[in-house]
């Protein structure tokens, strides 16, 4: 009887701790998500009256946009420029701050991870200004060099401007991983370097045969990371830098979807560009855990 | 031991490359703040990176504040953090504490549906959030972007809270027990009081992620009366190209940034741990 009733405290316990966070998580988030599986199969302008199932004609559609497939194109230019950028500087800022008894070592990471404060919005206009071709500092640092005044509109290049998103993104970036692979390589044991060092290992020597296998599990997340948030988030900065111009050679798929559901009301058509980028960051979520992983057992 | 670089030019020029990032990072913001001091014919006179003219123009921040009505935006972004990190945080450990003490049927696949949003990219939720929010009628309010927020920092904070409460002695609760303790008696005078740190650390990421938000927020709010400031340097930003107020503009951006950046400063450790925690996966 006893037991019963204290049963029964438990339950109630734990339903009421349970439901209001479950049943708020299923309507903001749960209900969306998969709605917006839903909506991908539908012609839609927004209104409900015309709202027309299609199946899977949008996918089809999508296939035949010459746009989505720069977009794709864009993404992993970005996916693959961060990857690379953002690994080797942070990967080289962590072990720098923490192997190499810099005096400011304490004081750098903290100044380094400030952009990682700072609103992707406030990242965008600060580096357009950098680019702007009239009052901006790329120009105006040219032009000490020149005779006539640089006037170089850094971002209105129909090609090649997705290259000048790829600094503001690595700048932004860095702060974060170099904390993630610190908080890693403070994790391996002191005994190891010094073992390495009565054996006369340089610290070279030691980044190759002791850091990176003993950090590989949290680059490997870090690198999940960068590729998931990218094709997840880079919308934000295309928006406000480029706004996926010019002429849509600077349209990532955040964009894309953005620019067809709120600007066209093409919401059927959106919302499949939302699927494609879970499906892409899925499969590529599997590609990379293989190469990875593979890459470990080289080492190891 | 550590023996550091012996080699004196490799640390020379380790060093040199250490602190050209530190100018990089920390430059942006002084000449957000010199800039913020100039009006427009400084702009195109000087190079970008000259002294503003005396007198310094601080009326740019009054302008903005009143004229811009950044101070309607400020307290919309104030309420917005603050209301949806705490709604946010009060769900997030409720579950958090059940999950992580309690075993039940279902227990690990709940679990696993939260932190399973970490994998899912967000801006799939985009369009139909959008008509939720229209259908609820919450298009243009504070409160809907705090629903939203809040739901959106569920992982990160069930994630981050099951492993603080797990590390927490199970000693405690069993001798709150004896001593007649109701489940619910535990758990708020006892386990939150302790779970502190942990709280502190989860809501000080909530509040930088939210008050730099933009994405949902474009998409919900489109009152100007209800933007919060990361939509508005958007829209200002673009209403560049037919009226020029840089200095403005950048007063705008220091607006910004100066109250997260006052966090940083005082709670730099909390951060560290708040990222490390939630990435370890």
């Amino acid at each position: 009887m006893k037991s019963g009733s204290s049963k029964l405290q438990r339950n109630i316990f734990i339903a009421s701790f349970i439901i209001p966070t479950f049943v708020f998580y299923c309507i903001f988030t749960v209900y969306p998500v998969i709605k917006g599986l839903y909506y991908s199969m539908f012609d839609w302008s927004g209104m409900s009256q015309n709202k027309e199932f299609v199946g899977f004609r949008n996918f089809k559609d999508l296939f035949h946009d010459p746009i989505i497939w720069k977009a794709i194109g864009n993404d992993y230019f970005l996916v693959v420029g961060k990857v690379i950028g953002i690994m080797v500087i942070a990967t080289f800022f962590a072990v720098a701050l923490t192997r190499f008894n810099f005096k400011l070592a304490g004081f750098l990471r903290s100044v380094y991870f400030i952009p990682n404060i700072l609103s992707v919005v406030v990242i965008g206009v600060l580096w357009n200004f950098i680019y702007n071709p009239q009052i901006g500092f790329l120009n105006g640092f040219l032009s000490l060099f020149t005779k006539e005044k640089v006037s170089i509109t850094w971002l209105g290049f129909t090609s090649h401007t997705i290259w000048m998103l790829l600094p503001p993104a690595i700048w932004a970036g860095i702060g974060f991983y170099m904390i993630l692979l610190i908080a890693a390589i403070q994790n391996i044991p002191d005994s190891l370097y010094e073992a390495s060092e009565l054996e006369g290992a340089g610290q070279w020597q030691q980044f190759r045969k002791i850091t990176v296998p003993l950090i590989w599990e949290q680059m490997k997340v870090s690198i999940l990371n960068i590729m998931m948030t990218t094709l997840n988030g880079s919308f934000v900065i295309v928006w406000i830098m480029t706004q996926g111009g010019p002429d849509n050679s600077t349209q990532v798929m955040g964009s894309y979807l953005y620019q067809m559901a709120f600007q066209q009301y093409h919401f059927g058509y959106g919302a499949s560009i939302g699927v494609l980028i879970l499906v892409l960051s899925l499969i590529t979520t599997v590609v990379l855990q293989r190469l990875l992983r593979h890459e470990t057992v080289e080492l190891g | 031991m550590n023996v550091g670089i012996r080699n004196p030019v490799a640390k020379g020029f380790f060093y040199l490359l250490l602190l050209i990032w530190a100018v990089s990072v920390i430059y942006p913001l002084i000449w957000t703040l010199l800039d913020s001091l100039k009006d427009n014919e400084q702009f195109f006179i000087h190079a970008p990176w000259s002294l503003p003219d005396f007198p310094l123009l601080w009326s740019n921040f009054s302008y903005v504040w009143s004229k811009y009505n950044f101070n309607t935006y400020f307290v919309n972004s104030l309420v917005v953090t603050v209301g949806s990190t705490l709604l946010g945080l009060i769900l997030s450990a409720m579950t958090a504490y059940v999950l992580a003490r309690y075993k039940f049927r279902g227990s690990n696949f709940l679990y696993l549906l939260y932190i399973a949003s970490m994998m899912i990219p967000f801006i799939l939720a985009l369009i139909p959030l959008f008509f939720l929010m229209n259908s609820m009628h919450l298009i243009n309010t504070k409160l809907g972007l705090i629903l939203v927020y809040s739901s959106s920092l569920l992982a990160f904070g069930i994630f981050v809270l099951v492993g603080f409460f797990k590390s927490l002695p199970k000693e405690l609760e069993e001798s709150a027990t004896i001593d007649g303790a109701s489940h619910f008696g535990t758990f708020f005078r006892i386990m939150l009081p302790l779970s502190q740190p942990g709280l502190i650390t989860v809501a000080i990421i909530n509040v930088l992620n939210i008050w730099n938000e933009y994405v949902v927020g474009t998409i919900i709010v489109n009152d100007p009366t209800q933007y919060t400031l990361p939509i508005e340097i958007a829209v200002m930003q673009q209403e560049m190209q037919y009226r020029t107020e840089w200095g403005p503009l950048f007063a705008a951006l220091l607006v910004t940034i100066v109250p997260v950046l006052i966090m940083y400063i005082l709670f730099q450790r909390k951060i560290a741990s708040g990222i490390t925690a939630g990435a370890v996966k």
